[in-house]
């Protein structure tokens, strides 16, 4: 029997599954046995859209499909949280199991203090994470850097330290810390992120610490919550996945490697930061940056610490372009202490301001000052609103 | 139990970008967009027309039924009712008595069809789009000075550039994600250039903002030139080995009306601006040229156009990754809607109905023994006129979804156009301001519900997937064409039974598609056009080696400056130019009725120069009469210095206050074009 805190290992029993899905097809195997045996309705989770690089949205209600998810798309660098409130009536009436990397946890997690998300009812596989690239840098690295036609790769992965490629029974490995030197690799709020193994989900998954003769075979598992150590038993009582107990050594091995990308991520933090530690360099960064923002409300939008609306965002100029700098002062305000770094804001700015990067900034300075961790639990900011603005 | 969700992968129905997303359907109702990010124009980015691309969707005021006109008043009708209208009719008139406009905003599918119905079922000619109104000129002068009149670069390699220079264009309003490109390309180190008569969102991210008056593009370009000339900076080699028409160009450029001091006058640009400007066009290679409408819109605007394909020319940037004359072309189709044979002196591929081989090839391939003759029709301009000054001459008007009675210059001209039209049939998403004119209207599906294939700016073609089922009984303009045909006895030409069956036919008759199918555009990168054989990756740059003329050379042309149809005088005292908010889409039909849109800009403005206002006492935001010739509306006035003293700009997207009653409808003599971007006007308070 499971508890809370257990390690495992974990592998699915299906021949077919173990084969095809990533480390042994455990996440499929829980995630297809929580549907079918009625813990969920739904599963949401991603899969290949139209090539490896590219990931879809999938919300699932026959098992049978389960098997077409992906966990690990490195390329895709959706966030999940926020499809809940958006799509799925913040799952007030219906049980979803999902499979979500650190980001989407704890972005559920701001999303349901807001009440867009209803998290009993959603059973969290948290994914470990080191990262995810766009598909654009994806290609861009695997042709320029690794000096390989991307249209040819069967796999990209990152493991240890270094990301490797397959094509055409060939394999490359570079380390990600050379790529990332030379402007390529993951996106930035990535490496400046803390959250790798997302311990407030049900279950935390991954390849971290997994014995050496089951490394490809076997998914490394946290158990917890008590939700997560039901699941993994009457998985395991169903005959839908086999287990075995890590020895001290693995959990050791999984120990450092967090630890590792937990240093480089304070590295990084360090870099990013430094040129906005000043109180005017900051200011005026985020002046300039923002001084070809277009208001087309993306980075409101798509941000997991604020609520589904955009009405109070027209603020006192409406149609303005670029709005003026309240526009941003307002946003900053209002997600404040509870930026969780997801990089949407980011990401999907049409003109490549560095949203994430000042929100982050602002963010990690409110937590030395007050302490409040965003995404890991249910308790409350100290400075950002928990109201829905009222227009 | 939830019902099934699902990711549709689309492209945008607003620009010529091809921004692509996905909408999210269930119950067949499009509930949200969210990002795609692997398409390589846009990485799953979006502006705010794409981001709320879905609020007019399922608006209320979606045309649902066939409508009838009886004793002016619209009567809800069946499709067997108005089809048999629409039959009897069309068999009633005689080929030269039809006028068809196809749409921009439709797919490739829908406007192949229309050409082929036109030619084939009406036998005319006579048939046009919009592009007549935005980029006809490009097409006119690029054809003939590099044999090609599309885009020569694309939207990925403007980031290689090292200098681009943005003319008529305002990209970050009109064209965001490709405003992106000039971002990435500064951050790189390049110089971005802007001449505008305004000091719009794209100036500001410029290095160098030329601050212009309308309508004086040649005697910029020319005075650039004669610098470049003047210093020697000019790239003999290409000009030796690529170019001819060069000497004769260069004693025009070189008269004194185009050194710096003149240009200077004419332009309003100061002098040290204009040097730097030519210096870092010649010494930044490669350099790009972008260009919009403020170029094109002109009676000069073949003109303006050959003239920047001689500055590309003379700097040797033309060919290679992040150089180029590079058209933003406006429409998400209105590339495609002209590639597809939407006007009325070609077939698709520009295969010229005058061509005798064309003709018979293309009656071979559609089986038919007779097609419209090999005179060129009307465009759309001239339609215009016809219905206006000659009444009798066009009786019938078939439309798919263009909105004349909003979008082309001088409105009272226009209504009186309409008015004169005998028997009109408008397809049409809602009830536009010209379909009220019609005397049948079809309701048809918007760009959710129909798959199909669209041609962005850079040639690309790219697929809508069909995500959701028309309102009611709208179809798809395909469709509703095909039943047209076959009720007219032409069900073997129209046989089709999905829309890629129709694109396999455009590849068939078409050598740049014939390498394309729906297979292979589901390829997230696509592919851009010339694309001659199915193992074709596409091509990005166009006259890489050599131009597409017949012999393989570039053409100078020698250009000189010529002022704008209407002049400014003390009656109409300040230029009047037109143009788009980054918040509306053309004539508002869909954006008007996109609540997120519509809650920043809910009617038009008259931006002024806060000098221009001193002794017209006007204050922001009162109330003002701006007349011209054709017209006068009351609209707010917005004072501001961002615009150039002397000049007025109004958008075009507002019935209320329509920039189209004042515009002027003169047209450049080759391409038909209007001068949309000047005329003469006036503003004075409303007082009380």
């Amino acid at each position: 029997m499971s508890a809370k805190g257990d390690l495992i290992h974990a592998w699915s029993s299906d021949p077919l599954v173990r084969e095809n899905g990533e480390s042994g097809g455990a996440v499929t195997a829980l995630l297809k046995f929580a549907l079918e045996d009625g813990m969920v309705d739904a599963v949401l989770g991603v899969r290949k859209g139209a090539d490896i690089y590219d990931a879809r949205p999938v919300l699932i209600t026959d098992p049978g499909e389960v098997a077409d998810t992906e966990g690990s798309i490195y390329g895709g660098t959706l966030l999940l949280s926020k499809l809940f409130g958006k799509y799925l009536s913040g799952a007030k009436d219906l049980k979803i199991a999902s499979a979500l990397k650190g980001c989407d946890v704890m972005g559920a997690y701001e999303q349901a203090k807001r009440k867009q998300l209803n998290l009993d009812n959603v059973l969290m596989i948290g994914l470990n994470c080191g990262g995810s690239i766009t598909p654009a840098m994806m290609r861009r690295m695997i042709s320029e850097v690794f000096q390989v036609d991307p249209y040819s790769v069967e796999k990209t992965s990152m493991y240890k330290g270094r990301f490797h490629v397959t094509y055409g029974g060939q394999h490359k490995d570079i380390p990600i810390d050379e790529l990332e030197e030379r402007g390529y690799g993951r996106r930035s709020n990535c490496r400046r992120c803390k959250m790798k193994i997302p311990r407030q989900a049900d279950l935390a998954c991954g390849q971290w610490g997994v014995r050496k003769d089951l490394v490809g075979r076997a998914t490394f598992v946290e158990v917890c919550s008590g939700r997560g150590a039901e699941l993994i038993n009457r998985a395991l009582e169903a005959g839908a996945i086999g287990t075995d107990i890590p020895d001290a050594s693995c959990i050791k091995a999984r120990k450092r490697r967090e630890e590792a990308i937990l240093n480089l991520a304070d590295r990084w933090r360090e870099r990013d930061f430094t040129p906005l530690s000043g109180s005017k360099e900051r200011l005026k960064e985020m002046i300039e940056e923002t001084s070809r923002c277009i208001k087309c409300y993306t980075c409101i939008e798509v941000c997991p610490a604020l609520f589904n609306t955009t009405r109070p965002y027209v603020t006192a100029f409406p149609g303005r372009v670029p709005p003026e700098f309240g526009f941003h002062l307002l946003r900053y305000s209002h997600v404040a202490d509870s930026c969780i770094d997801c990089g949407q804001c980011e990401e999907l700015c049409p003109m490549d301001i560095p949203n994430a990067l000042f929100m982050h900034a602002i963010e990690a300075d409110l937590e030395e000052l007050y302490g409040y961790h965003a995404g890991e639990d249910m308790s409350r900011p100290y400075i950002s609103i928990m109201e829905e603005p009222r227009v | 139990m939830i019902g099934k969700t699902e990711f549709i992968p689309t492209t945008c129905p607003y620009c010529g970008t091809g921004c692509s997303f996905y909408l999210v359907v269930r119950d067949n109702k499009v509930l949200g967009i969210e990002p795609w990010h692997t398409p390589p124009i846009n990485e799953g980015k979006l502006c705010q027309k794409g981001r709320y691309a879905r609020e007019f969707i399922h608006s209320k005021d979606r045309l649902t039924e066939p409508l009838i006109k009886k004793d002016d008043v619209f009567m809800q009708s069946t499709w067997d009712e108005a089809y048999r209208l629409i039959v009897e009719k069309f068999k009633s008139y005689k080929p030269e008595e039809f006028g068809c406009l196809a749409s921009a905003k439709a797919s490739n599918e829908d406007n192949y069809l229309m050409q082929k119905f036109a030619r084939i079922a009406l036998k005319t000619n006579n048939i046009d789009h919009c592009a007549r109104l935005c980029h006809s000129s490009t097409v006119s002068a690029l054809s003939e000075v590099f044999g090609s009149g599309a885009m020569t670069n694309s939207i990925l390699d403007l980031q290689e550039s090292n200098c681009i220079f943005v003319l008529g264009s305002n990209t970050f309003e009109q064209h965001p994600l490709i405003g992106r490109r000039l971002i990435l390309a500064k951050k790189r180190g390049a110089k971005i250039i802007y001449a505008d008569p305004r000091r719009t969102p794209t100036a500001r991210q410029a290095d160098l903002y030329l601050s212009m008056y309308s309508g004086t593009d040649v005697s910029l370009l020319n005075g650039l030139m004669h610098h470049i000339m003047e210093n020697g900076w000019e790239d003999k080699e290409f000009i030796d080995k690529r170019t001819k028409g060069f000497n004769y160009f260069k004693e025009t450029v070189m008269k004194d009306d185009y050194d710096l001091k003149n240009v200077s006058k004419i332009t309003g640009i100061p002098e040290p601006d204009l040097a730097t400007a030519a210096e870092w066009i010649a010494k930044s290679k490669p350099c790009a040229l972008i260009f919009s409408m403020g170029v094109t819109q002109h009676t000069v605007g073949v003109d303006n156009v050959k003239s920047a394909a001689n500055l590309m020319m003379l700097t040797g940037n033309i060919g290679k990754p992040g150089s180029g004359v590079n058209p933003l072309r406006g429409q998400n189709n209105v590339q495609g809607a002209s590639d597809m044979g939407c006007l009325p002196n070609v077939y698709s591929g520009y295969q010229k109905v005058t061509d005798v081989r064309s003709r018979s090839k293309m009656m071979s391939l559609w089986g038919v023994e007779e097609v419209a003759g090999g005179a060129v029709g009307y465009t759309v301009t001239e339609m215009i006129d016809i219905l206006a000054d000659e009444p009798g001459r066009i009786k019938c008007m078939y439309l798919m979804g263009e909105n004349p009675m909003l979008s082309d210059p001088d409105l009272k001209h226009v209504r009186a156009a309409l008015e004169n039209v005998e028997f009109m049939i408008s397809q049409e998403i809602f009830l536009s301001e010209t379909a009220e004119f019609a005397d049948v209207v079809l309701p048809a599906a918007c760009y959710a519900e129909k798959n199909g294939t669209h041609t962005n700016t850079e040639r690309r073609v790219q697929r809508w997937r069909k995500a959701v089922d028309p309102p009611g009984q709208a179809k798809p303009d395909w469709l509703i064409i095909c039943e047209i045909a076959r009720l007219m006895g032409y069900g073997k030409q129209f046989p089709y039974e999905s829309e890629s069956q129709i694109f396999d036919e455009v590849a068939k008759v078409t050598p740049s598609y014939a390498g394309m199918n729906y297979t292979r555009l589901e390829n997230p990168y696509a592919l851009q056009w010339p694309c001659p054989d199915t193992s074709h990756p596409g091509t990005q740059i166009l006259h890489r080696e050599k131009f597409a003329t017949l012999d393989g050379l570039g053409l100078f042309t020698a250009v000189e400056w010529k002022p704008p149809a209407e002049v400014t005088d003390s009656m109409y005292p300040l230029i009047l130019t037109t143009g788009r908010s980054i918040w509306h889409w053309h004539t508002g039909t869909m954006t008007r009725r996109s609540e997120t849109l519509d809650a920043e800009v809910k009617t038009g403005w008259v931006e002024i120069n806060e000098e221009d206002v001193l002794k017209l006492g006007i204050e922001d935001g009162d109330m003002v009469r701006v007349s011209s010739r054709r017209g006068e509306i009351k609209i707010p006035a917005r004072v501001t210095e961002d615009i150039k003293k002397g000049e007025i700009f109004i958008p075009f997207h507002f019935k209320e206050c329509p920039a189209n009653l004042l515009t002027n409808n003169a047209v450049d003599s080759i391409a038909k074009i209007p001068e949309y971007k000047v005329c003469a006007a006036s503003v004075e308070k409303i007082k009380g």
